[in-house]
């Protein structure tokens, strides 16, 4: 509704505009999608990796789709509130909001947040920050082996800083003590910067963090491996978890999400619009370069995608101990 | 003489005209409270992408120093922070524009922000790489001790009445957890709603502690909102810098204080411009005149909470660690623009750097010669404007501002309730300001405390987490002085043989004149006491880690609580009924409040052009104690009219926000 309302005056402003132009965007045809510019809700405060990927987009947006997309945020309660109220935004396809895993999954595990998993509808997710082990430049641990002997010699004593409660970072230190057969603890900051500053602070033996923080502190902080499949182009010299025989492979997804009204052709048409944009050489080198692992899971893969996803988190969830309070 | 040339591309046309815009643009929305510092440089980002890397972050920094300076506008001048960076201005602010003293307050305000930026962006531009480790330096037990630091200003602030005072700070720190705690993950004191999982916003949580009840009071009687005297209209340019000269020593001392806040990528502004002051109150000699309009007040916060702009841009510039929440938004921005964070920036891209921070410093000074008009300007209009157009001006700001935070009415709903009780509970002598305190550091002690505490627990070394580390210790020393300290100068004054006046230390309040008792006072305490046993009774369903905090401040309110009703019940009755009774008209302020209650809560349904119209006219009605004759009725309508459609486009059109619209408009 709003980007009509930008191009009429105040004086113009009448009732019957209004109400016209509610009824108008109800059957907002595909055939031209997109016309417009696009309005991209982040559901977190500006500055974080949701932020910066979307900012990523939106310097190619125009050159793949023709219009621009302006970023907006709506930050509260890790996401949810911004979730909860996606469905009753209109569906005409020039609202979209930008959606993660494992929130979407884990936050309607634990309480009542105003949404379901299910009732969410993303069209594509289009990349993933793998979590990553930091340890600072200067600490005596090289590599993995070194980190879970130590482990395992002083049971509990290996602090993990991490980003937030019950997050992917927390899912794979979760995982990881499993794997390895330790007992590690992690400290839970208040986002991936706090978390970081930690490690380079030596707050923390260690980090779980995201892979893209040893882009940005490269030098000052040593990766030990990373839950990506393959090795990172950003980082040939680092071995990914399975390599080394622990079996994790994750990290926070980021996708574009669409109200539930919004018509199937214009989910799709949005998805390709994505998918182009991860094309885009320009985009997929910044993102390469800054340490985000590109994915191209469209709107027709979705339905097994978040299948997979699904299964797995609950897996996890139940050794995290989330249950609905 | 690369440095020379550095600085005369900082001095291109097309620079300085970003910088003039940024810092005037800024300064009017950090003046306008809700719209803050984070907000106005998320909005230009876009624009930046445009611009040349420098003159992009040239921009970006002078609107990010406007508006942490426009803040002390809406401070001085409605006692509402325009952005929670000038929480403190309020305290010495407001009441020097009470008195009449307004002109010289925006003008002393105006220049502590030019020379604590000069000294935060001088630091910046001479020091950054060595000082870069600060940031690094501060842990979890740190961040608890500072936060620690800056609640023992309660005290100071509630001289005379500290039960009171630190009942409401007890408050302030619970209402920072509710929500789902960063650490556990717990969801606390959410009473089941969805609207609460993310907290008590602080913004408006802030207007509506500090701005409601001055509303509410303003439109009960006819006299004017600030006095104003003949004699002194003007700037008053020649005092200040007599007052600012003879403030020397509180300028450099908030400066720094503020620089170095600024580079703790925990804190911020807002705990800046606390600490700062609380320094200032306990070096001055004449700790007493604080908060009743004493000019180095302004002067300690001003200076320190521009000082962190410069302060925040070194670790986020130097190691890629947001100093303060805007830096990090300009972080993200340079990422995007393709730029290396890093030291390697200083050398590779020196050009760009060394651009920047002479802009940084152009940008600043430039506040000098736009703030004074602006501040002109705008002191004039909130003493010249009618109390019928200023009543529903002010309200209007307030429901926009906590709106705008979030683009949630929700905010909006919280803001007037709790708006609301701070009147009611100001009325029996419990002040907004702690609550405000407990609810800005609430989050950094609790998350610190409890990070310190698994740390510590984990590696067995609990005790000296929290005790054993030096930056620690040295903050634990500064918070037991702040404490100590205004009883130490008693005893000294006095002499030794004062020594035995024990009652000093157990309570302050005994000194006050009157030694009756006061009866509301003990149903509070009872109504608190209340509050605390509930709060309690809920850690039990929390794990460990969420129960731990809320469940000592839950225990700490149950006993000052009880505390207040020991010492109320021991006192004799009142012999009189002289119980506060509110002046003016009881009618006003309560349509007043009903008129802004249904305001925000048809917002969102009715749309916010319509409700904000309405409701304007409404209050103009509420607020005018004259018959109008019919041309200026018109005029005022007309006001209504502008102002109401006005920020309807600035917010729409220009900040980009999403706005209710409900089913009419």
């Amino acid at each position: 509704m709003k980007n009509s309302k930008r191009s009429k005056s105040i004086i113009g402003l009448a009732l019957g505009v209004a109400a016209a132009a509610t009824f108008a965007f109800g059957t907002a045809s595909a055939a031209g999608y997109p016309e417009k510019s696009i309005d991209y809700i982040i559901p977190f405060n500006a500055g974080g990796e949701s932020d910066v990927s979307a900012r990523f987009q939106q310097s190619v947006f125009k050159d793949v789709s023709g219009v621009e997309v302006v970023i907006q945020y709506m930050a509260g309660a890790g996401g949810a509130q911004a979730w909860s109220k996606l469905n009753s935004l209109p569906g005409d396809g020039y609202t979209v909001m930008g959606i993660n895993l494992p929130h979407t999954v884990l936050q309607p595990m634990q309480k009542d947040v105003g949404y379901q998993t299910d009732e969410l509808t993303p069209v594509h997710y289009f990349h993933y920050t793998p979590d990553a082990i930091f340890v600072h430049a200067d600490s005596d641990f090289k590599t993995l082996k070194d980190l879970v002997d130590y482990a395992k010699k002083n049971p509990g004593m290996l602090t993990f800083s991490g980003s937030g409660s019950n997050s992917s970072n927390n899912l794979a230190q979760v995982r990881f003590d499993e794997l390895a057969g330790i007992k590690t603890t992690y400290i839970p900051f208040s986002g991936t910067g706090p978390a970081v500053t930690a490690v380079l602070g030596k707050q923390t033996v260690a980090g779980f963090n995201y892979a893209p923080s040893g882009i940005a502190h490269a030098g000052k902080m040593r990766m030990l491996a990373v839950a990506s499949e393959a090795r990172m182009p950003a980082f040939p010299d680092v071995p990914t978890f399975r390599e080394l025989g622990y079996d994790i492979v994750g990290g926070a997804f980021r996708g574009v999400a669409v109200p539930k009204s919004t018509p199937e052709a214009v989910r799709q048409q949005l998805s390709d619009i994505i998918s182009k944009i991860n094309a885009n050489p320009a985009f997929k080198k910044k993102m390469e370069d800054g340490g985000f692992v590109l994915t191209d899971v469209g709107y027709q893969d979705m339905p097994k995608f978040m299948a997979e996803k699904k299964k797995e988190y609950a897996a996890l969830a139940e050794k995290l101990g989330i249950k609905k309070q | 003489m690369e440095m020379l040339s550095y600085l005369v591309d900082a001095l291109s046309p097309f620079n300085l005209v970003l910088a003039v815009a940024g810092v005037t643009l800024g300064t009017i929305i950090g003046a306008l409270p809700g719209l803050s510092a984070t907000m106005a440089v998320a909005i230009l980002v876009p624009f930046t992408f445009a611009m040349s890397p420098a003159s992009g972050l040239i921009a970006l920094g002078a609107i990010y120093t406007g508006a942490i300076y426009g803040g002390a506008f809406a401070a001085i001048l409605v006692n509402t922070p325009g952005t929670p960076s000038s929480i403190s201005t309020t305290f010495d602010g407001y009441p020097m524009a009470k008195r009449g003293d307004g002109g010289l307050a925006v003008t002393l305000a105006t220049i502590a922000s030019v020379i604590g930026g000069l000294v935060g962006a001088l630091t910046l531009l001479l020091l950054a790489p060595p000082l870069s480790g600060v940031a690094l330096m501060f842990g979890p037990p740190e961040y608890f001790w500072l936060a620690v630091l800056g609640l023992t200003l309660i005290s100071a602030l509630s001289a005379g009445n500290t039960v009171k005072g630190l009942i409401g700070g007890c408050i302030g720190l619970l209402m920072s957890a509710v929500g789902v705690a960063v650490v556990g993950g717990d969801v606390r004191y959410t009473l089941d709603t969805q609207f609460l999982l993310g907290g008590i916003d602080i913004t408006s949580a802030i207007i509506g502690l500090y701005c409601i009840p001055v509303v509410i009071d303003l439109v009960a009687t006819r006299a004017g909102h600030l006095t104003v005297l003949d004699d002194k209209g003007g700037f008053r340019l020649r005092e200040s810098m007599r007052i600012l000269l003879g403030g020397k020593l509180n300028l450099l001392r908030s400066s720094s204080i503020g620089t170095v806040i600024g580079m703790l990528p925990g804190a911020g502004g807002s705990i800046a411009g606390l600490i700062a002051y609380s320094e200032a109150r306990r070096s001055s000699r004449n700790p007493e005149r604080f908060g009743t309009g004493e000019p180095a007040g302004v002067i300690a916060t001003e200076s320190s909470n521009n000082a962190t702009v410069g302060g925040g841009f070194i670790p986020t510039l130097v190691l890629g660690i947001p100093g303060t929440p805007p830096d990090a938004i300009i972080l993200g921005a340079l990422l995007v623009q393709g730029l290396k964070i890093g030291p390697s920036l200083f050398n590779e891209q020196g050009g760009i750097v060394y651009t920047f921070m002479y802009g940084l410093l152009i940008a600043t000074v430039l506040m000098l010669p736009i703030g004074l008009l602006l501040g002109r300007y705008a002191y004039r209009s909130i003493v010249r404007i009618p109390k019928s157009l200023l009543v529903p001006t002010v309200a209007f700001l307030t429901v926009v501002g906590s709106f705008a935070i979030h683009s949630n009415p929700e905010d909006t709903k919280m803001m007037v309730l709790l708006g609301v009780v701070a009147w009611v509970l100001q009325r029996y002598g419990f002040s907004p300001s702690p609550i405000v305190l407990g609810l800005v550091l609430g989050q950094i002690a609790e998350q610190g405390f409890v990070q310190a505490w698994m740390i510590g627990n984990a590696t067995g070394s609990t005790a000296a987490m929290f005790f054993g580390r030096p930056i620690s210790l040295a903050i634990v020393v500064f918070a037991v002085l702040t404490l100590v300290w205004p009883l130490l100068r008693k005893l000294w004054r006095r002499g030794p043989k004062a020594t035995e006046r024990t009652d000093l230390v157990v309570e302050p309040a005994a000194q006050a004149p009157a030694q009756y008792r006061d009866t509301p006072a003990i149903a509070w305490g009872i109504a608190f006491a209340a509050l605390a046993w509930a709060a309690y009774g809920e850690t039990a369903d929390m794990t460990p880690m969420g129960a731990v905090f809320p469940g000592a401040i839950s225990t700490m309110l149950g006993l000052l609580s009880l505390l207040l009703i020991g010492t109320q019940v021991r006192r004799p009755a009142r012999p009189a009924s002289a119980t506060p009774e509110a002046g003016g008209s009881m009618p006003r302020r309560v349509a007043l409040v009903a008129v802004i209650a249904a305001w925000a809560m048809l917002m969102p349904v009715v749309g916010f052009f319509t409700t904000g119209l309405t409701a304007f006219l409404a209050i103009i009605a509420i607020a005018t104690f004259d018959r109008l004759d019919a041309r200026t009725a018109a005029i005022y309508a007309f006001t209504g009219l502008l102002v109401v459609g006005s920020f309807q486009v600035l917010m729409d059109g220009v900040l980009g926000l999403r706005m209710p619209m409900g089913w009419l408009y």
